[in-house]
């Protein structure tokens, strides 16, 4: 546990350096609805893009302007600067705005060794569907075409099992987290999870069983409050720590890097088209700001978090510009309300430690607001 | 919610219904009048300045009468029992024209007159909007209206259309909450950032996807017939849209600065209608005889800028005229550059073919939602600065554009290194002035233009010459 | 004996209660340590009641280090001031549901329950409009004392628009103004509404309750108050009690309640 929380603070960790030394090839990719089996089924490992907090942005905001998201702007900084030399390639998707542009400026700036753009439709109908079925496999053969690998059916069914094996687990890592005494901090999750999205398959399933294992016993004794964290995407784990610093805990989320990855893909059996199934779980499953007509199932993955792991109050977060989230946060937060379950909805700024400060204000008043309710 | 507040389309009527029913030679008339009087609360100066400029001329009117006909068409429908369709900017209006139990409602062009005309300029339902807790990066082209909706006892219309999905997400968001909170049916057209041949196929999909669900809806399937007296007149609409960017490229421009904002006025609420052509036909007419009296508001045309995005819209007078003053013409901006096409109308297939393309060009959709963010806006501005013959670029930097905030360091560079031409980017808020004021912004304009675009004395050509040298040009 | 300490961006306060009620309070502009302002307010008001820090049975801190103040000894508990300013308003007009609070550099809504409980709130620290700092600013530009500023705009019959919401572009409309010759007092009373303005749409985001009441540094400037009023569309009140004091004396109440007393 402890190397995973360290390993997790580090873009290029020791499993990716290991990869790289034995040859091996890594590929870039920004959003959850990027199917990483068919990078793995090509023997490449996917890479998720993360900015581990860092506010550094100089060389970025020379082409993002200061009305970008901060959290597009750091990890723009981190492409210009080198620290993601290691990537052999870029999987694009049209996640929003600020990220498209994120895309475009470092791959006019520096280029990538492959890039492919994933087009992934922001409405699920008949229409879209087979859409992004074909889309994926467009997408499998660029994969294969540039890295001279030939993609079966078998390697990706083999793929997408790893991929429902290692959902499970986390989901474990979710039960350990949201039980009446947790065995898991938010904090510690939150690392867990972004180091999953930046190592090899089988050693993620050996550490994530490792720390099933070695937490199953483990108990969190006398938290302030239960929080739901939901909303941008963020990789703060600085963040998380300074709610659970004044005694509460995040006990579950509903966050892009957390369990809006995995909880609600769908455990296909092989056999059919795996492209389909793909489909299923990355795009019309897809649990994302960026989707439309879909708000009722955004907000139920909330309200059956909410109710699942018996939380206190939520806290919806956005980066500043962020329209997708900023917008559904309200109507997220009405709807809740509603319910009659406490909200904090806020605004920050990806990574600046000032603003930390400013949150640290919000969060106490908030844990004063539900305590006693 | 308000009560006390009517909205912003119930407080626009009066003043719709004064130009629809005041005969055309006495509003001519009056007009310009009320404008040169000054009085009244500034921003209504400003307004009045601004559409009745003396180089406007006889186009005024016609525009502002088919901005009212628009208006009260909705109005009048929705007592009828028909649908009401409150539809972005980006959409290819003449669809809903098509259908005889529906009329098109455009946000931003609802907010723009309310800006335009209301004593509060919109602010108010700006703040509507902001006290449900919208973040305030919101884009105020379409959350003034939709604030309006959202805060006041405004007229709601029966269903939203969207058509950013894939061209701007605050856009696509503020229509998706505002379906979600009055819960009224919400419909999409989704723009697929694929410029090839699939990527144009599926959004024919798309289209027609659409057009069923409109049909069932609105209760009424499509009339091949209807659609194609839309579209021919559409085409009208398109003949003249080329006829007048051709005038645009004439040195001194004889297009008063002001037609930026009245041709995608027509294109965002009443192309494909009488009163559309109506309009159009009076734009051309007025910059032809200008072109004939070589009539230019200031003494020289100093500098021929080209607006990358939107221009400033809560002082009209203070961009369009002052510009014109000063001899800087205005050549158009992004929401100008939706290139229509010539609609086949020989089949109801060739003819929705014809709405997709329609729609696949429209400002925003095919620039920014295209499959590069910056590829084809940094085209489409390049090409229309070297046909207006150009001698520079202004980036507005409305505050909540994200995608072009995005990639305009992109264009900044692309235009100086194929056409060498500078860019000044402003920044500040396009519907709201409390963001940055119109003096300041002026103040940019003119420092850049003193400063940086050095003029070069551009010969003058005639049409007939520049036409004929394009046709060297395209033949070799 | 209870005790408060509030140490906000620019005043450091102190106030402590008895059994009975208030038994002394502290206002001293701020140390660069909230820590040492915290030691030197309370010092300050002991030592003119003639008692010491031992007569405190519990104390809570607020403000800005509050968490320092504890961990120094100063205080047993620590509490954000968006609570501190709820409850202090609540416990000083029991029919106080929203509490409007305009610092030197935030500003807050508050609401609070029939028990003084917080139960919601929106802050804004970082736009300096709707601020003391834009007071403080304008009254630079208008070349007034803060002080004076309320009463210049409570003469004005027709205060001025403000057109923008920036400070720095406010600014140059109040030069701008006076330039043109334009009454001092119309444009005083043209900032007051501006930044009522843009309290109010922070206020709209909670829904206010009635009673209002406002509390913080900006209380002070009655022109402030009345235009809040219109703008709000609502009576509001001040409290009994020094505005400024009210996240001390929330702080206090709250510690008489922990310590004990009654």
């Amino acid at each position: 546990m402890e190397d995973v929380l360290r390993q997790s603070a580090v873009l290029q960790n020791e499993l990716v350096k290991g990869w790289k030394e034995k040859g091996g090839k890594v590929v870039g990719y920004t959003c959850t609805a990027t199917p990483v089996e068919v990078l793995e089924a090509a023997g490449l490992l996917p890479y998720r893009i993360r900015a581990l907090g860092s506010s550094e942005t100089e060389m970025a905001d020379a082409r993002l302007s200061r009305f970008n998201c901060s959290f597009c702007r750091s990890c723009l900084q981190l492409g210009l600067n080198g620290s993601y030399d290691f990537l052999d390639g870029m999987i694009e998707t049209n996640g929003c705005d600020h990220l498209r542009g994120m895309i475009e400026n470092w791959e006019r700036a520096k280029g990538f060794g492959f890039f492919h753009y994933l087009k992934v439709p922001h409405v699920v109908d008949e229409d879209s569907i087979p859409y992004f079925v074909e889309e994926l496999r467009i997408y499998k053969r660029a994969v294969e075409d540039h890295f001279d690998q030939a993609i079966s059916d078998e390697a990706l069914w083999d793929r997408i099992q790893a991929r429902d094996r290692i959902g499970g687990k986390l989901r474990a890592i979710y039960d350990l987290r949201e039980r009446e005494k947790p065995g898991i901090t938010g904090a510690e999750a939150l690392s867990v999870f972004l180091w999953a999205t930046a190592v090899p398959s089988q050693a993620l399933e050996d550490a994530l069983d490792s720390i099933i294992e070695q937490r199953k016993d483990h108990r969190i004794e006398n938290c302030r409050a239960r929080l739901l964290l939901g909303g941008a995407a963020t990789d703060e784990v600085d963040f998380v720590r300074e709610i659970e610093s004044l005694g509460a805990l995040v006990v579950t989320d509903a966050l892009c890097y957390g369990a809006r990855a995995f909880m609600p893909r769908i455990e296909s059996s092989p056999g059919g088209d795996p492209f389909k199934a793909m489909a299923e779980s990355y795009f019309e499953k897809l649990l994302c700001p960026r989707m439309f007509d879909d708000f009722a199932s955004r907000r139920d993955f909330v309200f059956k978090a909410v109710k699942r792991a018996k939380v206190d109050g939520v806290v919806l977060v956005h980066n500043k510009f962020c329209d997708v989230h900023g917008v559904d946060n309200v109507a997220l937060r009405m709807a809740l309300e509603k319910a009659g379950v406490p909200v904090l909805q806020l605004e920050k700024e990806y990574g600046a430690k000032a603003d930390l400060g400013r949150m640290r204000t919000r969060f106490q008043a908030f844990l004063e607001r539900i305590e006693g309710d | 919610m308000d009560v006390k507040s009517k909205g912003l389309v119930n407080s626009l009527l009066p003043r719709l219904a004064v130009a629809q029913y005041v005969p055309t030679p006495i509003l001519a008339k009056a007009g310009p009048l009320l404008a040169s009087l000054k009085i009244g609360p500034p921003a209504m100066q400003a307004a009045l300045s601004g559409l009745f400029s003396p180089q406007a001329g006889e186009a005024t009117v016609p525009f502002l009468k088919m901005i009212s006909t628009w208006v009260l068409n909705a109005r009048r429908a929705a007592k009828q029992g028909k649908k009401v369709f409150l539809v972005p900017f980006n959409f290819p209006c003449e669809i809903i024209h098509a259908f005889e139990g529906a009329e098109p409602l455009t946000s931003e062009v609802l907010s723009t007159f309310g800006v335009v005309a209301l004593p509060e300029q919109g602010e108010e339902y700006w703040d509507m909007a902001m006290a449900l807790g919208l973040p305030d990066h919101m884009c105020s082209a379409n959350t003034i209206e939709l604030g309006s909706m959202l805060g006041s006892a405004d007229f709601k219309p029966q269903a939203i259309i969207s058509s950013a999905p894939g061209g701007c997400d605050v856009n696509s968001k503020i229509h998706e909450f505002v379906a979600h909170y009055l819960d009224i049916p919400h419909f999409f057209l989704q723009k697929p950032p694929d410029d090839g041949g699939r990527g144009r196929a599926q959004y024919n999909v798309y289209m027609r996807g659409l057009i069923r669900r409109l049909e069932d809806f609105i209760g009424e399937k499509l009339s091949e017939d209807r659609l194609r007296s839309v579209l021919t007149k559409a085409n009208r609409c398109t003949e003249l849209y080329y006829e007048l960017f051709d005038l645009q490229k004439a040195v001194p421009c004889p297009v008063p600065n002001i037609f930026s904002l009245f041709l995608y006025g027509v294109r965002f609420t009443m192309w494909g209608t009488d009163e559309g052509i109506k309009a159009l036909e009076a734009m051309v007419k007025v910059s032809r005889e200008r072109l004939a009296r070589k009539a230019y508001p200031a003494e020289k045309e100093i500098a021929r800028c080209v607006w990358a995005y939107t221009s400033y819209y809560y002082d009209l007078y203070g961009l369009f005229g002052w510009m014109e003053e000063k001899g800087y013409s205005h050549l158009g901006d992004g929401l100008d550059l939706f290139f229509p096409r010539m609609v086949d109308t020989s089949s109801m297939d060739s003819m929705i073919e014809g709405l997709a393309e329609s729609a696949w060009n429209m400002p925003m959709t095919r620039q920014v939602g295209a499959e590069s963010m910056s590829r084809s806006w940094t085209e489409d501005v390049i090409w229309a600065a070297r046909e207006l013959n150009a001698d520079c670029v202004i980036y507005c930097g409305h505050h909540s554009c994200k995608q072009t905030w995005s990639v305009v360091s992109i264009l900044r560079e692309e235009l100086m290194d194929r056409l060498g031409m500078p860019i000044l980017i402003l920044q500040g808020d396009s519907w709201i002035k409390r963001m940055t004021p119109m003096s300041v912004l002026q103040e940019e304009i003119d420092e850049f233009v003193k400063n940086v675009v050095a003029k070069k004395s551009t010969p003058k050509r005639s049409l007939k010459k520049r036409r004929q040298k394009r046709m060297e040009e395209m033949d070799s | 004996m209870y005790a408060g300490i509030d140490i906000g961006s620019l005043t450091a306060e102190a106030l402590l209660i008895g059994d009975g009620g208030i038994v002394g309070h502290e206002i001293m502009s701020v140390l660069p340590n909230p820590v040492d302002s915290a030691r030197e307010v309370m010092g300050r008001l002991l030592k003119g009641k003639g008692l010491d820090w031992k007569d405190i049975e519990y104390s809570v801190s607020t403000g800005y280090g509050r968490e320092k103040i504890q961990k120094e000894g100063l205080a047993q508990e620590n509490l954000s001031e968006i609570s501190c300013h709820g409850f202090g308003a609540f416990n000083l007009d029991r029919q106080v549901r929203t509490i409007v609070d305009i610092g030197g550099q935030d500003a807050k809504v508050i609401k609070v329950d029939g028990k003084g409980k917080l139960e919601n709130f929106v802050m804004n620290d970082k736009c300096a409009a709707g601020t003391g700092h834009f007071l403080e600013a304008m009254s630079r530009a208008l070349d007034v004392g803060l002080a004076e500023l309320g009463p210049l705009a409570l003469r004005s019959k027709k205060p001025l628009e403000m057109s923008n919401r920036c400070t720095i572009y406010v600014e140059t409309e109040v030069i701008h103004y006076l330039q043109r010759g334009a009454a001092r007092e119309d444009v005083a009373a043209g900032i007051t509404q501006a930044m009522a303005e843009r309290v109010v749409s922070l206020a709209k985001r909670v829904v206010p309750q009635n009673r209002v009441m406002i509390t913080g540094g900006v209380a002070k400037n009655e022109a402030v108050k009345k235009a809040l009023e219109r703008a709000l569309g609502m009576a509001i009140v001040y409290p009994g009690l020094d505005p400024q004091l009210i996240g001390a004396y929330g702080a206090a109440v709250f510690a008489r309640g922990k310590g004990g007393g009654s």
